[in-house]
């Protein structure tokens, strides 16, 4: 299980961490008073006052230790500025995924040390374009892969051992024997680059190789359980 | 008899298809702002105008060949239709004649068509004596070789152009709006020049020494001191003529000062409301666009995007700063509140507009623009955006197309990125067309290739393209598994080989680019080629 470490409350770090799956992941927010505490609280999720401009503090909830992935979700740039280069600092593999207020800000943030930066302004202007250049399609990923539907959109390693090892992509046929579309694979001897199953190049499946594939929530999981059967078998 | 014989060609031009769009095609070409025929005829009419100025001009020194002549006598025959045509245009007469015949046959009085006449007649003189139409007269009546006298009129061709050329036009309304000021200004240098012209003749006339002879030399000598020209051929030799003289510059330059700062004021106060009916006539240019309603962070993303794409837009903001940052950009831009019905409706939402995107940050003003929008234009596309999950519902109350959650989307982007990063950045890719690999949808059209053919016999792998469904309101198919409820279709998610594709479906693919171009021509081709074969 993955731990991760939130700071910042707003609409927008409750939506991410509610969409995450509570099984895999164990999640801390941190806030800035007991008032948000609370508010926090009612959702269900783990909560602890510091100041984030303390670096024992940011050690004593387990940064450096055993938190992966830290969100730095303050409104203002400066603070997940400061956030980020803290954290960079007690921890060097940490996943740290902040927003950014002012896009100018995004450099300085990728120099703190963040993996990914979140514009959300930018994120909703483009999904405003695709609603509007593109209906048909958007509508589609909204209702489905996005929306309540539980078509499903998902990343499926092969695991060393698994039945697929060696398996050429074409003869997959995800489409007929399990209900799911293969979108593209990942070929780690050609390095991290999604190629998609247009039937351009041929790819023969290796352990640590990652199919992407589209389908009904329940076919994946089969899909995933039948690769990992096999693996301990 | 007669009145009854009026009254029924009245009636008849009311009722005639013929005669109604001949007159709508007559008041596009002439009269229309908002044409393009008429953009088209004044871009023709100008060149015409100038062309025959030209031949005048030739005519001063040269005498004019046969070819010259008819050339002459074509622009005369077209000034005199589009006078004639103007005055057709400016009023109904079978409406004045049916109105007065209602009214009388209502009030049960007798109806006169003699009054009728005259009534009619005074609007056609009413247009006679607009300004327009007495240069546009003017401009012809010296062609008539008996009024050949008026030459001095032909002048009055270059005023023609004042017809075709709207920033003449705005240049003539900006100085109507000063009409006080400057009429103040006016009877001011009047009397000012009127009390330099007696000074200057008392002065400066022979019997003193001077050099005015008359008074006419006298109000000469003025206009010319007091527009600071001063040519010097007439100078002041006494001692008041001078003093006359140094006063009539002073206030001279005064005047002129205050002539300028009038002009430049009534200009730099009229010039937002030019910009802005320049920006409404190139909209009305355009066939189809979207309109923005708010410039902020969310709005010139989609601006950007827009751009990229080379579709048209036009922003409306009420904040200075936003509206700036458009205008640097060289977006077309309206500085005005988008809540107000007139500013939509300027903006076209009834006139080539295809989509409204309402984005400013306040979702109460999401909601009023949405609304209004939808009052507006009941079948428009409205795209709003919605800061507070609350306001969600709302805004599709108030005739929202689609809602769209800038926060919600953020939230649900950082999920994706964590949990499946490399499924998500594919969607994104696809999505964003990074990869020069999309997702595009084919359209089944009848009679195509593809009507009537199943899953099976299209070789998707063959055209490099990945199938991911099918969406299609075609009850026949709802029998097939995999079936997802959008709005009023479905959506066939990995469709079984003998799904038979029907006449509307769409194919959702995924392949590069040139692919799905490649397959839809085919379907296109193939259908008007069945077309023709039937």
């Amino acid at each position: 299980m993955k731990r991760i470490a939130v700071f910042g409350y707003s609409i927008m770090s409750l939506e991410a961490m509610a969409r995450l799956n509570p099984e895999q992941y164990s999640i801390i927010f941190i806030v800035n008073d007991d008032a948000e505490a609370a508010l926090v609280a009612e959702k269900d999720f783990d909560t602890k006052v510091i100041d984030f401009r303390n670096d024992d503090a940011l050690r004593s909830i387990g940064i450096g230790a055993d938190v992966d992935i830290l969100f730095c979700f303050y409104p203002r740039d400066f603070d997940n500025v400061f956030l980020t280069i803290s954290a960079r600092a007690i921890d060097k593999n940490i996943t740290i995924v902040a927003i950014v207020d002012d896009p100018e800000s995004a450099e300085k943030l990728l120099a703190a040390g963040a993996n990914k930066i979140i514009d959300p302004y930018e994120i909703c202007g483009r999904k405003t374009h695709e609603m509007l250049t593109k209906p048909d399609i958007t509508n589609i990923l909204d209702n489905t892969v996005f929306g309540r539907h539980d078509l499903n959109m998902a990343q499926i390693e092969i695991p060393k051992g698994s039945c697929l090892e060696s398996t050429k992509t074409s003869d997959l046929k995800l489409n007929e024997k399990h209900n799911l579309i293969l979108i593209g694979v990942v070929d780690k001897e050609l390095g991290d680059q999604l190629h998609f199953a247009l039937g351009e190049k041929e790819h023969c499946l290796d352990a640590g190789d990652v199919l992407v594939v589209m389908g009904p929530a329940r076919e994946i999981k089969a899909f995933k359980k039948e690769v990992e059967q096999v693996e301990r078998g | 008899m007669f009145t009854r014989l009026i009254v029924y060609f009245a009636y008849f031009l009311k009722t005639s298809k013929r005669y109604q769009s001949a007159k709508l095609f007559f008041y596009n070409l002439l009269e229309n702002p908002n044409s393009r025929l008429k953009s088209y005829f004044d871009v023709f009419m100008i060149c015409l105008v100038m062309l025959s100025v030209f031949l005048l001009i030739y005519e001063v020194d040269h005498k004019l060949g046969e070819s010259e002549v008819l050339f002459e006598h074509c622009v005369i025959s077209l000034f005199i239709a589009e006078y004639l045509l103007r005055g057709w245009v400016y009023s109904d007469n079978h409406k004045i004649i049916l109105e007065h015949y209602e009214k009388a046959e209502y009030l049960n009085v007798p109806f006169r068509p003699a009054k009728v006449a005259g009534i009619m007649l005074a609007k056609k003189i009413e247009y006679v004596f607009t300004p327009l139409a007495l240069i546009d007269l003017l401009a012809i009546l010296p062609s008539y070789r008996p009024l050949r006298i008026l030459r001095v009129f032909l002048i009055f061709r270059l005023f023609k152009l004042f017809r075709y050329f709207n920033s003449i036009k705005l240049f003539a309304n900006v100085l109507a709006s000063r009409r006080f000021e400057l009429m103040t200004l006016g009877i001011f240098l009047g009397f000012l020049v009127f009390v330099a012209t007696t000074g200057i003749y008392l002065f400066e006339n022979p019997a003193n020494g001077g050099e005015v002879k008359n008074l006419f030399e006298a109000f000469y000598w003025a206009i010319v001191t007091v527009a600071t020209v001063g040519y010097g051929d007439i100078s002041p030799q006494t001692t008041g003529g001078r003093i006359v003289a140094m006063t009539l510059i002073l206030v001279g330059l005064g005047v002129l000062s205050f002539l300028v700062s009038i002009i430049v004021s009534a200009f730099s106060e009229e010039m937002d409301e030019l910009r802005e009916n320049s920006t409404y006539a190139e909209l009305n240019r355009f066939d189809s666009f979207v309109i923005i309603c708010g410039f902020g962070r969310v709005g010139q993303h989609i601006a950007r995007q827009l751009e990229k794409d080379r579709l048209h837009f036009v922003i409306i903001d009420s904040k200075e700063a936003n509206v700036l940052k458009a205008k640097r950009l060289g977006y077309l831009v309206i500085h005005e509140d988008a809540s107000k019905n007139g500013v939509i409706q300027n903006a076209g939402i009834n006139n080539g507009a295809t989509a409204v995107i309402c984005t400013t940050g306040d979702d109460v003003i999401n909601v009023y623009i949405t609304l209004t929008s939808r009052h507006l234009n009941p079948d428009v596309r409205i795209i709003s955006r919605a800061n507070n999950q609350e306001n969600v519902k709302k805004l599709y109350q108030a005739g929202a197309s689609n809602v769209i959650q800038p926060f919600e989307i953020a939230g649900m982007v950082v999920a994706e990125y964590i949990g499946q990063p490399v499924a998500f950045e594919a969607i994104l890719g696809i999505i964003r067309e990074e990869s020069h690999v999309i997702m595009g949808t084919l359209c089944v059209h009848p009679g195509s290739l593809v009507e009537g053919m199943s899953i099976a016999g299209i070789d998707f792998e063959q055209r490099k393209l990945i199938l991911l469904g099918i969406i299609s309101a075609n009850p026949e198919h709802q029998k097939h598994k995999n079936s997802y409820a959008i709005k009023n279709q479905h959506f066939y998610f990995n469709p079984e080989p003998h799904f038979v594709l029907r006449d509307g479906d769409l194919l959702v693919v995924i392949g590069r680019e040139y692919a799905i171009d490649y397959f839809r021509d085919q379907i296109e081709k193939s259908r008007l080629k069945n077309g023709r074969q039937r």
